[in-house]
């Protein structure tokens, strides 16, 4: 065990709480009777509201301190110890700021947004148990825990898309997504094995004091590139997200827009020293890819969540590609922007989806809420959901006075420091980086003009209600958070307070500047264009791509492996077993044959001999006495010859 | 006078039919009748040889003493066969088999 | 009054189905309850061993007794004593077996044809397995060894499935065949091993600790390590080697000689299947880490990556006949072959860790195969259809059989928090780890085994979505009045069994504490002699 002497234990009390407060809420909610899980819309949100403040504590405590660092043995094997403990340092403070934040306003949206849920108590338990592991998977100190918060995140998020199971698109969706993260979990597995092997040690600490690069060092930053693929939906291994949203809105906010898939991202900048130039290489350009795959699909989607988990799938491209780029703190600043933002703008989507709901209810109207082209000219019947909408939505545009318009020009500035003056493919990634932004500026402006501007559709006549206060509540907040405010005092030229280290170049921020108002004018221009090309729609059809090679080569290897249990390794046993009766059977037959036949033989041959020699001795006189002249003749003969 | 042989050869006929008689037949009677034929073959044989040493006596009295034997013999043998017809309702030998196993 | 604990351990069900004998056939709840006593002594032994016990000594609770001692003349003696003893590797399997027994015994309740010949048989069963996994001398190990397969031949002949006959018979013939493989290696061990203790005449002895020495060893026998003989490629160490692997491997089992695994656990009944997948398989796994590696130390080394590439196939072969398999029980059978090759990686590995995880995997395995077939059975008992694609959205009817079914696959396929993961995570540390160590397994090995992993969660939730999510749905005859939750009885079954993989999977150390010192010991033990062996030829 070892501690800090310089945190006092008030601090340690807070980051205790804040850390376990979330798993109470875990076990209280699994632990509750059904009929008093009305408790559990008071103690979840509650448990989770002081481990936010607790945070908060901790993140003052932390920031322009040195990192504090508590561990204490788990498994000992081999005389190498496996440690569970946690390393606090501002990064992680400002992580788990942000978890329990976000987690808590999402608790509180839940209580309105799950109301009359039949699984509400499973509900919660699993935000408090994801809340947890995710909070393991910020503070851990070693990447062996952090693996176990990466699968149990993965497993909380699986329970949590398929909180509807009656509905099989979200079971199929719950088990696609946790296997996909598998696949990118046996990459993290593998760089594990690698750094177990190398170094001998998982501790974060000793990873990122590593000096000069080797190539397991490659190796391995690539193979947990691969975990970071999984769990934030990069290139190839991006089609879970969008199916994911067939779960709660509430859900998608918090798990799968802004924590659970930034995880990967967070994990990349904490051990960001350890990744090598090589792979840093690799690391750009699937960001880039995924970034592009995600803008453009997002422009071809009808369906609200879709769009904005697209939009997700983007912007975590977009962070990647900065990490790429050698700028983990500019990553880090659009994560913390896009968390806010992008879950604002869930549950924003999330209370058009339920007021819309309840009016169906009321007026026994049938339409699917979540495709936009039903909707429109909601502004004036949802005012508040619009104001929101509009705020985080401008941030996620990147227009100026919004924090994604710091956040993203300070990836733009890595971007084109990075690239440096040369030409090179890096300048191709930069020319990505623009055009993603040009592309989210269209969608977003899109996706907002065609469900709040022109004429009304399905929804004419149908009286909406505005959301309970518990839902609004959250959405303000977090649309508060999405102006500058919240990293800088000064909308252009950021103070950047979370973060000071960062290089700043006036030409890009006025060119990113001009750059999205051409985007927003082009926008503009082309807002009622149906350019819906349906290879935006289906995403370049990768998911149908991964799913044809699970139907056809995966499969078929199923297929095969029970053939050959069935039609090769029993039929060969049953075929020596069959062999063995058959020699069995000529055994036996020999048995009979020949063994007992001369046994048998023997025996009738004695009996013949004897009933021939009883013959002599039947009792009939004159054969005696024929059988003696009979015998004395041929004696006769026999001496006298 | 004939020479032995003759003798010797009736002899041996004889004793031949006799025990042809006593092989073939099923009666006892005629069983009997065939001992009789075969112990008068070998009187006819004592007798012959006797006649190669006159001055001795022995095959005559040991034919007469055959005789004497065969006729008691004879009386027995009908006896038996009597006794058995009277049992058994016949007289062939080989109907009666009670002692057969 | 410690010497004594095990043949206590032994004894006790022995005791009771002496008991059970003399009992009158009609008294059918006489022998629940006396099977049931015999369990609860054994688990007040197994925790008072488990306080007692010293992770120091190598062995702990030793009792020698001399058994059988023959004058063969000219040949010396014959000697084989009643040595039982537990050490790191036992232990654990010693504590699951007495555990799944108590289980099993409240899973046999329902159970009402012929009720004295199958609880005798059970505890016969019993005595076996805790026999087998604490003998320390070959002849007993194997007499042991043998023992359970009759109990187990009539508990699936008589108490089983449909296809009861085929199923047995091929579970006898298949597990009779390893016996006769490690048969020839014990008389070849026998004749090549003599007592160092006893001077003067030539004692032959049994006891493997005997065996593991190279120095015990007659010069010029048979598996004499400085003169063997060359039969074929190989010369008679590597032979014997090889015998006993394949022996213990279909006892596993290991692909491709499985497939007496998933008739027999189809055609079981449910706490049959238990003990079948629990306990049964480990004995597997226990001979070889027992008797093969450290007995042929340099035949592990020079078959290591064989052992290993059998491990991964059967990892990958089983997850993808799992996924192929239409019928529950099937797929779970699959699932532990595919569990159980993680087993035969972490040892060929020979790396601390790779060993340590893969008793570990035994021990865990054995709790969560004993969940995931009792839940099989939960719904066989109700409606006795096994088939996945018979039932959809369970999860609606049954509320608490979903949750634990949930636990048990994520437990199944490695999450965190149970004790899967553990051991998993220390075999995938220890298989690659190996090639820059112990230099047997190729780092690609480990690499590939992480398919399981992925093919796992794939069988597993396929599974989950197809017979549990959804509308709910039952095909055929079923009706929906035999569709209901768990009940107490079932209750006490899955709760201890749940708790235990948790617990095991949250606070590893005491387990792995007992494991580590015999983990240390073996590969240490293996390298060393083995190279030496290696060496010298």
């Amino acid at each position: 065990m070892q501690s800090n002497i310089s945190y006092s234990l008030f601090f340690e009390i807070c980051l205790l709480l804040a850390t376990t407060l979330p798993l109470m809420s875990f076990l209280f909610s699994l632990a509750i009777a059904e009929k008093y899980s009305w408790a559990v819309s008071i103690t979840a949100p509650f448990l989770l509201l002081i481990s936010a403040l607790s945070s908060l504590v901790v993140f003052f405590s932390v920031l322009d301190e040195q990192p504090y660092q508590f561990a204490m043995a788990w498994m000992v094997v081999a005389d190498q110890t496996f440690s569970a403990g946690v390393f606090v340092n501002v990064l992680a403070a400002t992580m788990l700021l942000v978890v329990t934040v976000i987690s808590f306003l999402v608790h509180l949206y839940s209580i309105g947004y799950m109301a009359g849920d039949a699984g509400f108590r499973k509900y919660f338990a699993m935000l408090g148990l994801f809340t947890f592991s995710m909070i393991a998977i910020v503070l851990a100190n070693n990447l062996l825990i952090v693996f176990v918060g990466w699968e149990l995140v993965g497993f909380s998020s699986y329970m949590l898309i398929g909180h509807w199971k009656e509905k099989p698109e979200a079971a199929r969706a719950a088990k696609k997504a946790f296997v996909l993260n598998r696949i990118g979990d046996a990459g993290f597995l593998v760089g594990l094995m690698i750094l177990w092997t190398h170094q001998g040690s998982f501790d974060i600490s000793t990873l990122d004091a590593i000096n000069g690069f080797s190539e397991w060092q490659t190796a391995a930053s690539l193979c947990i590139f691969c975990g970071v693929t999984g769990k934030s939906a990069q290139f190839p291994l991006l089609t879970w997200l969008p199916d994911a949203m067939e779960g709660p809105t509430p859900v998608s906010a918090l798990i799968h827009a802004a924590t659970m898939v930034a995880a990967g991202v967070y994990l990349m900048i904490r051990i960001f020293p350890f990744f090598t130039p090589t792979a840093l290489d690799v690391v750009s350009i699937v960001g880039i890819i995924t970034s592009l795959i995600g803008a453009l699909a997002a422009l071809g989607q009808y369906d609200i969540k879709k769009i904005l988990a697209y939009s997700t799938i983007s912007q975590l491209g977009l962070m990647v590609t900065a990490i790429g780029s050698a700028t983990p703190d500019a990553a880090f600043i659009h994560l913390f922007t896009h968390a806010f933002f992008k879950a604002c703008l869930f549950l924003a989507a999330g209370s058009i989806i339920h007021s819309l709901h309840h009016a169906q209810h009321q007026f026994h109207t049938h339409f699917d809420v979540q495709d936009i082209r039903n909707l429109g000219g909601l502004r004036k019947k949802l005012p508040v959901v619009f104001a929101v909408f509009l705020l985080a939505g401008s941030s996620l545009a990147g227009l100026p006075f919004f924090s994604g318009f710091l956040s993203k020009d300070a990836i733009l500035t890595g971007l084109v420091t990075w690239a440096g003056p040369d030409t090179s493919w890096k300048w191709l990634v930069v020319m990505g980086a623009f055009a993603v932004t040009f592309l989210t500026m269209v969608y977003t402006f899109r996706m907002i003009w065609i469900i709040f501007f022109g004429s009304e559709k399905k929804t004419s006549g149908v009286d909406l209600p505005e959301s309970p206060v518990v839902m609004q509540v959250p959405l303000l907040i977090l649309a508060t958070a999405s102006l500058w405010i919240i990293i800088s005092w000064n909308p252009f030229i950021n103070t950047r307070w979370i973060n000071p280290a960062l290089v700043h170049s006036w030409n890009v921020t006025i060119l990113s500047v001009i750059w999205v108002l051409v985007a927003l004018a082009v926008a503009y221009r082309t807002r009622n264009r149906a350019s819906q090309l349906k290879i935006f729609l289906h995403a370049f059809y990768l998911d149908h791509l991964i799913e044809w090679n699970i139907k056809n080569v995966a499969m078929k290897f199923v297929g095969m492996a029970s053939r050959i249990d069935k039609k090769l390794i029993d039929p060969f046993l049953h075929g020596t077993a069959y062999a063995q009766v058959l020699v069995a059977h000529v055994t036996g037959w020999f048995d009979r044959a020949l063994v007992d036949g001369t046994v048998n033989g023997f025996t009738s041959f004695v009996r013949g001999v004897g009933s021939v020699t009883r013959s002599f001795q039947d009792g009939k006189i004159q054969l005696y006495i024929f059988w003696s002249i009979f015998t004395i003749i041929i004696f006769l003969i026999w001496t006298l010859l | 006078m004939f020479p032995i042989e003759h003798v010797l050869f009736l002899a041996a006929l004889l004793f031949s039919l006799g025990l042809m008689i006593i092989i073939i037949k099923r009666n006892t009677i005629m069983i009997l009748l065939g001992i009789e034929l075969m112990l008068n073959a070998s009187n006819l044989n004592l007798v012959a040889f006797n006649n190669l040493m006159p001055e001795k006596m022995d095959g005559q009295i040991f034919a007469l003493f055959v005789i004497i034997v065969a006729v008691s013999e004879a009386a027995v043998g009908l006896a038996i066969v009597l006794q058995v017809y009277q049992y058994y309702q016949t007289s062939i030998p080989d109907s009666v088999s009670d002692l057969k196993e | 009054m410690q010497q004594y604990l095990i043949s206590l351990l032994i004894f006790s069900p022995l005791a009771a189905a002496f008991i059970g004998v003399l009992l009158p056939a009609k008294s059918e709840n006489s022998f629940r309850y006396l099977t049931l006593a015999a369990n609860v002594i054994q688990l007040f032994v197994v925790l008072f061993m488990f306080v007692a016990y010293d992770s120091a000594a190598r062995i702990n609770f030793v009792e020698q007794q001399p058994w059988i001692t023959l004058d063969l003349g000219a040949w010396g003696f014959l000697k084989a004593t009643y040595l039982v003893g537990i050490d790191g590797l036992s232990f654990p399997l010693v504590i699951l077996s007495v555990f799944i027994m108590g289980i099993a015994t409240i899973s046999s309740w329902t159970v009402t044809q012929n009720v004295k010949g199958y609880f005798i048989l059970l505890l016969v069963l019993n005595a076996s397995i805790i026999g087998s996994f604490t003998a320390f001398d070959f002849l007993l190990f194997y007499l042991f060894f043998e023992f359970m397969l009759l109990p187990m031949f009539f508990l699936i002949a008589i108490w089983g499935g449909p296809r009861r006959e085929y199923a047995s018979i091929k579970f006898f013939l298949y597990t009779l065949l390893g016996s006769i493989f490690i048969l020839i290696a014990m008389i070849g061990l026998y004749l090549s091993v003599h007592d160092p203790v006893t001077s003067g005449k030539l004692v032959h002895s049994f006891n493997i600790l005997h065996m593991t020495d190279p120095a015990n060893f007659i010069s010029n026998s048979i598996l004499d390590p400085n003169n063997p003989w060359e039969i074929g490629p190989y010369n008679g160490r590597l032979w014997a080697f090889l015998l006993l692997f394949i022996g213990f491997a279909i006892k596993l089992p290991m692909v491709p000689l499985h497939t007496w695994l998933p008739d027999a656990h189809v055609e079981a009944s449910t706490p049959i299947s238990v003990i079948l997948a629990a306990l049964l398989l480990k004995i597997g796994g226990y001979g070889l880490a027992r008797i093969a590696f450290p007995v042929f130390p340099e035949a592990a080394l020079y078959f290591g990556w064989f052992v290993g590439l059998m491990g991964l196939i059967s990892i990958i072969y089983g997850a993808l006949n799992a996924m192929a398999s239409k019928d529950l029980k099937r797929l779970i059978a699959y699932s532990s072959v595919s569990h159980m090759g993680f087993v035969l990686l972490g040892f060929a590995s020979l790396t601390p860790e790779g060993v340590a995880g893969a008793v570990y995997q035994m021990f865990s395995h054995g709790i969560i195969s004993a969940m995931l077939f009792l839940l099989a059975g939960v719904i066989y008992d109700r409606t006795h259809d096994r088939m996945i694609s018979t039932y959809s959205g369970l999860s609606s009817k049954m509320k608490s059989y979903t949750a634990m079914v949930l636990v048990g696959f994520f437990a199944s396929l490695g999450l965190p928090g149970f004790s899967g993961f553990i051991a998993e995570i220390m075999i995938f540390l220890g298989a690659f780890k190996s090639n820059s160590t112990t230099g047997i397994l190729p780092e690609s090995f480990a690499v590939l085994a992480t398919l399981g992993l992925i093919l796992g969660a794939a069988y597993y939730l396929w599974t989950l979505q197809r017979m549990f999510f959804g509308p709910f749905n039952v095909k055929g005859h079923i009706a929906e009045s035999q569709i209901y939750d768990l009940t107490q009885r079932e209750y006490w079954m899955l709760i201890p069994l749940a708790a235990a993989t948790l617990c095991f999977g949250i606070f590893p150390q005491p387990i792995l504490s007992i494991i580590d010192p015999f983990a240390k010991h073996i590969t240490e033990f293996v390298l060393t002699t083995g190279r030496n062996l290696t060496l010298s030829l």
